[in-house]
């Protein structure tokens, strides 16, 4: 224990300052979407109500405490959410294109939660068992597929995911056909990744389903550093080569399947925000969970203000912009890794 | 909407009398409960079944349905009216004021910061978790529920009630019943049912079954609705509408006039049914049949005109 100390206090005093960084790239990120929104305030006014002052604004008050706060942390939480997904499923398949959409996982969550509600179950805990169900079926077809040929190759597993992927939209295009529900057109545009559809009391639920996952990430993180080198290197230093990477999959999995029961399909998150972050501060895991929490929070608060505020009537779902940086990235990461 | 109160025929102008004589009273009695109570904000129960709190006398009212929004211009309380929905394009007036996002896409944002002290939701459409953020944020929202021509009438009513518009309102609902009343009568000579295809979308063919205000439109109107069935809104191929032979069909505008001019040669091609045979495809203007508004009425007349012109000549 003696020799690691001096290894230890680096580490940490590392973590602290890009947590310190990236928290304040959290709030400036909040901040901005407290203060913009589809009606126009003058900023002197937002500050008076952000600064406590809300009683002589009552109506901006409930505007920015009580329609964007919940909105800009369920932003936050699921920005989160979903670069952890990118950063864990990146590190256990060893492979720097891995992430839950385009893994398939999203898509599998998006079948289970739109039978749940199709069987009329409630939001909780009916239609998130489903929507988790699906997530563990995709990710054991994905793997099952992948791992036939030639152990894990990269392409194989992200082709899987494609065609997992594809073959979920088509059984969501299937169930939709057959709805002749009213609620239809807010299921296509869940599908599409919104965040409109926040409230007070979902946004808290999700928080307290979400935040113990982040904890036990982290707790993970110095075992995924040693994944990295390998199973025979983990399994001689001591890391449980089998158990480890299944509860890691399951936190994941849980995870993702309910943020996609909140928001629908946000694609291309979890491979912007890790590898954004990997190129910054390094492959070290412990430094990286605390990054993607904040960063990837304001990444999405970002990216939903930028939905908000483009068009001129109404809104466009989050997922069109996650989609439009992410899709280009992810050709830039293809051509690289190849060569 | 007020010259289209066409002559009578005589039992049913007795029967609009005394009709008329009761709904004065109704009205007179309405009114003292309204006197009675002015001041404090009143507790009514929604379409919806729920109880809901509504100002008294409400200035601020924000629309969330284009049906609504006509409702509220017919009653010609559209000062009150400080917010509407995008596709709220009726009458032209309604376009210029300002826009709370989509009746299915409503943005919360905006219609907390237009200070509505009333919300008029309709209970098919509006997503329930921003009718349930309105209300705890202390917005009232009443919500209508209009399937058919009987509860569009009574959501006149209503609407009028909260927008103490009760005379007004009172006026409207006898001449929407005597319209429809006119309409139920002529048919009522015949026994004639032409069987009738009412087209919704173009691809797929989509009609209206039972439940539907477009089905009991046309029944109203003294016509077969091929589409009847459990299902609202069932799909069709052309193979089956082909094998339903009908004498009629009938189109919506929802699509552009270049496409519906396609769309009726299209029909054409068939040149074996009825419908195709005595020159019968007719296209009408979609918000008339999808929207529960007292231009419902219209719509029942066009129809009526379509399935029996020998009668509304």
């Amino acid at each position: 224990m003696k020799a690691t100390a001096p290894y230890v206090y680096p580490i940490l005093k590392r973590i602290l300052t890009v947590s310190l960084v990236l928290g304040l790239l959290l709030i400036i990120s909040a901040f901005l979407g407290l203060s913009m929104g589809s009606t126009a305030q003058n900023i002197r006014q937002i500050l008076a109500v952000l600064s406590g002052r809300a009683d002589q604004y009552p109506t901006l008050s409930n505007i920015v405490w009580r329609i964007r706060l919940p909105r800009v942390i369920l932003a936050a939480l699921v920005g989160a959410t979903l670069s952890l997904g990118g950063l864990v499923f990146q590190a256990l398949l060893r492979n720097p294109l891995a992430e839950p959409y385009i893994l398939g996982i999203s898509g599998g969550s998006a079948v289970g939660a739109i039978i749940g509600i199709l069987l009329g179950m409630s939001p909780f805990p009916g239609v998130a068992f489903f929507a988790f169900a699906g997530s563990m079926a995709t990710l054991l077809l994905v793997l099952l597929i992948a791992s036939t040929r030639s152990a894990m190759k990269k392409d194989t597993l992200i082709l899987a995911g494609v065609m997992v992927n594809a073959f979920c939209s088509s059984v969501i295009m299937f169930l939709i056909s057959l709805t002749q529900d009213s609620r239809l057109h807010n299921i296509l545009f869940w599908l599409m990744g919104d965040l409109s559809l926040s409230d007070t009391h979902r946004t808290l639920m999700l928080m307290v389903s979400l935040l113990p996952c982040f904890v036990a990430l982290f707790l993970f993180a110095r075992p995924m550093n040693i994944l990295l080198l390998g199973e025979e290197m983990a399994a001689n230093m001591g890391v449980d080569v089998r158990l480890t990477p299944l509860v890691l999959l399951l936190i994941t999995s849980f995870m993702v399947s309910i943020v996609v029961c909140h928001t629908g399909l946000l694609g291309f998150v979890g491979l912007v925000i890790p590898h954004l972050l990997r190129l910054l501060f390094g492959p070290d895991h412990r430094l990286l969970v605390p990054a993607c929490i904040l960063g990837g929070g304001a990444y999405l608060i970002l990216c939903d203000l930028l939905a908000r505020s483009l068009p001129s009537q109404g809104e466009m779902p989050v997922g069109v912009i996650t989609a439009m940086i992410g899709a280009p990235l992810f050709i830039l990461l293809l051509r690289r890794s190849r060569r | 909407m007020d010259e289209t109160v066409r002559p009578l025929n005589m039992p049913s102008c007795a029967n609009f009398a005394t009709r008329r004589k009761l709904y004065s009273i109704a009205a007179m009695l309405m009114l003292v409960l309204v006197f009675a109570k002015t001041g404090e904000p009143r507790l009514l129960r929604d379409q919806a079944g729920r109880t809901v709190s509504v100002p008294d006398n409400p200035l601020r009212v924000v629309s969330l349905a284009p049906s609504i929004t006509e409702i509220i211009f017919a009653l010609g309380e559209s000062g009150r009216l400080k917010g509407v929905t995008q596709h709220c394009d009726f009458p032209e007036a309604a376009k210029s004021l300002p826009k709370v996002g989509s009746y299915v896409h409503l943005d919360l944002e905006r219609i907390v910061a237009l200070k509505p002290d009333l919300c008029i939701a309709v209970r098919d459409g509006n997503p329930e978790n921003v009718v349930t953020e309105l209300e705890a944020l202390g917005i009232p929202v009443y919500a209508v529920d209009p399937r058919n021509l009987d509860t569009a009438v009574d959501t006149v009513l209503e609407v009028g009630q909260l927008l103490d518009a009760t005379t007004k309102a009172q006026r409207l609902a006898i001449e929407m019943r005597a319209r429809i009343e006119r309409v139920t009568e002529r048919v009522a000579k015949t026994r004639l049912r032409p069987r009738v295809f009412f087209q919704i979308g173009d691809a797929p063919i989509v009609s209206a079954g039972n439940n539907t205000v477009i089905s009991e439109l046309i029944v109203a109107a003294g016509g077969q609705n091929l589409a009847e069935g459990p299902t609202s809104y069932p799909r069709f191929s052309m193979e089956q509408v082909l094998a339903l032979q009908p004498e009629i069909v009938i189109i919506t505008s929802m699509t552009k006039e270049v496409d519906l001019q396609q769309m009726c040669a299209e029909w054409r091609k068939y040149e074996g049914l009825p419908a195709v045979r005595d020159n019968r495809i007719f296209v009408v203007e979609a918000d008339l049949f999808d929207r529960v508004t007292p231009r419902l009425i219209d719509g029942l007349e066009t129809l009526a005109g379509i399935i029996h012109p020998e009668l509304f000549r």
